[in-house]
């Protein structure tokens, strides 16, 4: 292998226009080698556009042209284009949600063991500097015990979506897994394992839900809720209640708000607002995802989100889809 | 118009003459003992200690703080508590050269690096610490400050009596800017008096000592002549103490913008301080920096670039305050203009 990883790209759709090419652009350790797309059109569009020498509509293409790839296609299909990636020894960056259930992602875990490549999965607010600040604070105990999570994110979306998108079967879910799986990672990252659900979703046989919510309460035993939404906007953020304090996290905007009621600056000031500036590109947090995977292909690093982290996620959208309150006795890292 | 007053035992600041610099330690006894109540009877488990370590100068100039004080204050607090960590916090600074300074140079040359082994004391540079950018109410860009100052700790600032090119004088309030850990803070001077209140009100210390034994007068605040005032004032209260302090170097605590401010945030009056001991109130001499020959080789373009500023911070100063209160303004500012006063 080179010094520079030689990445491609399948999906060549919005996300990667809207957030991956400018990741690309900004990590000089990767050169772009491919474009695949089902739609041949497009490939060749994006490539001629973005500076792919080549574009292609087969992915088995991306194997000879490729050490990484960048996973963007439809949920339905994060399984098997991983899978047949990493089988081969590819390193792959998917998009979230990891799969649309448990068994393809663990599959998928199965395929990067036997190709012996690194799964990243594109829970890219973990990389957020204003995540990382939330998180720094949460680990020096500055709002103590984690008592209550709050979690809102959604929106009139705007997006081109394919009808894929909107069939249970082929997306895997609706709001909750396509926004709310973002809080819920979150959740776990800060706050620990999410234990008990319960789920209210307008979702029907034949179409995904545009609202959700999902109750619960966490190992340790703070409660909390998570709201998602295609159709209505919301407030955009977690708030994290301490025994302490709290921590309220932007999850649009790089903002949080800080209490802690013992700390000396809170004796005159209720809360505190960290201002987290963000660098170009406009969201960072891709860039540094794309880094944390080049590094860990090259041993230097974990990869922050992996396969079983990518997963729990999916689990708890899973448990909630089915109405599973308890969690599983299987121990998904085993 | 003003707000009522109320006779409170944190807002007096005892007031000790210490002729011997050798007797630092029995002078502060001394101070504490005036006005019983200025320490604690408990402590958190973290205190932190901000001296003034603005320059490299010794402490016998008047410029930076003893060393000794390290020592002093730890032993005083660790009959409080022994198990307590004490902190000794500073900022990198970008000096009157425009030259970059570590403060590990600081503690270093100054003697604070032997004093804090001595005493047991971590020497903690904020500049490269954990920081956080807050927003703070009328400074238009965020401010970096340590992430120190959300946890839970005793704050003791040890200032010097010092007068000041910008503020007029410097004191526990302005030794609050030194939180700030970006070293370069020259594009805040415009809000500098907004700032420095809002630091305070952010991190107000719970001890302050304004070490007044060797004075600054002159054009400062690294630039002077010490004067030997050798007095000691200790409170509870920044802006008492303060105040107190410009009782000591003969300056009306109202023309300095920083107090007026900080004043107005609290809501109190200036000139209700009670200081409890001995005071003897000298005039110190503010010179024009134009005269200074260090000034005149050196600081040409500074010089300007100074008195810019300085001219910008008198006119937000007075657009501030015609904003919150025109008519009080203009009872104060109608008599000087038809007067031909000048306002400093």
């Amino acid at each position: 292998m080179g010094d520079r990883l030689k990445l491609g790209v399948v999906g060549a759709g919005a996300v990667l226009e809207r957030y991956h090419i400018a990741a690309i652009n900004a990590v000089p350790e990767v050169v772009r080698t491919i474009v695949i797309d089902a739609d041949a059109d497009r490939a060749r569009r994006v490539a001629e556009r973005y500076n792919f020498p080549k574009w292609s509509t087969d992915v088995a293409a991306l194997v000879r042209q490729a050490d990484l790839a960048v996973v963007l296609v439809p949920n339905g299909l994060h399984a098997s284009v991983s899978c047949e990636l990493l089988g081969q020894g590819i390193h792959v960056l998917c998009e979230k949600p990891m799969a649309r259930n448990v068994d393809e992602c663990l599959t998928m875990i199965d395929a990067a063991r036997r190709g012996n490549a690194q799964l990243c999965i594109g829970h890219n607010r973990r990389f957020q500097q204003h995540m990382k600040l939330a998180k720094r604070l949460l680990a020096k105990g500055l709002i103590g015990d984690i008592v209550g999570v709050q979690a809102e994110e959604g929106s009139i979306h705007d997006w081109p979506r394919s009808p894929a998108y909107f069939d249970p079967v082929l997306s895997g879910g609706g709001a909750l897994l396509d926004v709310g799986i973002h809080a819920i990672d979150l959740i776990r990252w800060f706050a620990g394992e999410f234990d008990r659900i319960e789920y209210q979703g307008n979702g029907t046989a034949t179409t995904v839900e545009s609202d959700a919510k999902l109750s619960f309460s966490l190992a340790n035993g703070a409660k909390g809720s998570v709201a998602a939404s295609h159709t209505r906007g919301l407030s955009q953020k977690l708030t994290l209640i301490g025994s302490e304090g709290f921590l309220e996290i932007g999850l649009w905007y790089p903002h949080v708000g800080i209490r802690s009621a013992k700390g000396k600056a809170f004796q005159n000031f209720y809360r505190l607002d960290a201002a987290v500036p963000r660098r170009p590109p406009l969201d960072g947090s891709f860039v540094d995802q794309l880094r944390n995977l080049v590094a860990a292909v090259r041993g230097e690093l974990e990869v922050l989100v992996n396969g079983y982290e990518g997963m729990a996620a999916v689990e708890v959208v899973r448990r909630a889809y089915t109405g599973q309150a308890e969690p599983s006795m299987r121990n998904i890292k085993s | 118009m003003g707000f009522p007053e109320m006779s409170s035992p944190q807002r007096k600041v005892s007031a000790v003459r210490v002729e011997d610099h050798a007797q630092l330690a029995s002078g502060f006894r001394l101070g504490l003992q005036q006005l019983p109540g200025l320490l604690p009877k408990t402590l958190p488990r973290q205190v932190v200690i901000k001296p003034n370590l603005c320059d490299i100068s010794p402490w016998e100039t008047g410029v930076t703080t003893d060393p000794r004080w390290v020592c002093v204050v730890a032993a005083e607090l660790r009959a409080i508590r022994p198990d307590v960590e004490i902190r000794l916090v500073e900022s990198d600074a970008i000096s009157a050269y425009k030259t970059y300074r570590s403060c590990e140079e600081t503690f270093d040359r100054l003697g604070f690096a032997a004093a804090a082994c001595e005493a047991g004391v971590e020497l903690v540079n904020l500049s490269r610490s954990d920081a956080i950018e807050i927003r703070l109410d009328g400074i238009p860009q965020p401010v970096r400050i340590p992430q120190l100052l959300l946890e839970e700790m005793y704050f003791v600032s040890i200032a010097n009596l010092k007068l000041h090119g910008y503020t007029r004088m410097t004191g526990i309030l302005k030794n609050s800017m030194g939180l700030l850990t970006d070293a370069e803070i020259s594009s805040l001077h415009p809000y500098l008096s907004i700032l420095i209140s809002r630091l305070h009100k952010l991190c107000s210390p719970d001890l302050c000592i304004l070490d007044g034994r060797v004075g600054l007068e002159g054009g400062g605040p690294i630039i002077g002549r010490p004067v030997p005032t050798n007095t000691l004032l200790i409170g509870n209260d920044a802006l008492s103490v303060d105040e107190a302090s410009c009782r000591l170097m003969g300056i009306p605590p109202k023309q300095v913008a920083h107090l007026r401010q900080a004043a107005k945030d609290l809501e109190r009056r200036l000139g209700k301080c009670e200081i409890v001991g001995d005071l003897r109130p000298r005039t110190f001499v503010f010179d024009d920096l134009r005269s200074h020959p260090a000034v005149q080789s050196k600081f040409g373009n500074r010089r300007r670039h100074q008195r810019m500023e300085s001219i910008s911070n008198r006119w937000i100063d007075r657009a501030y305050r015609f904003r919150d209160d025109p008519l009080t303004f203009a009872k104060e500012a109608i008599p000087k203009l038809l007067g031909g006063r000048r306002g400093r």
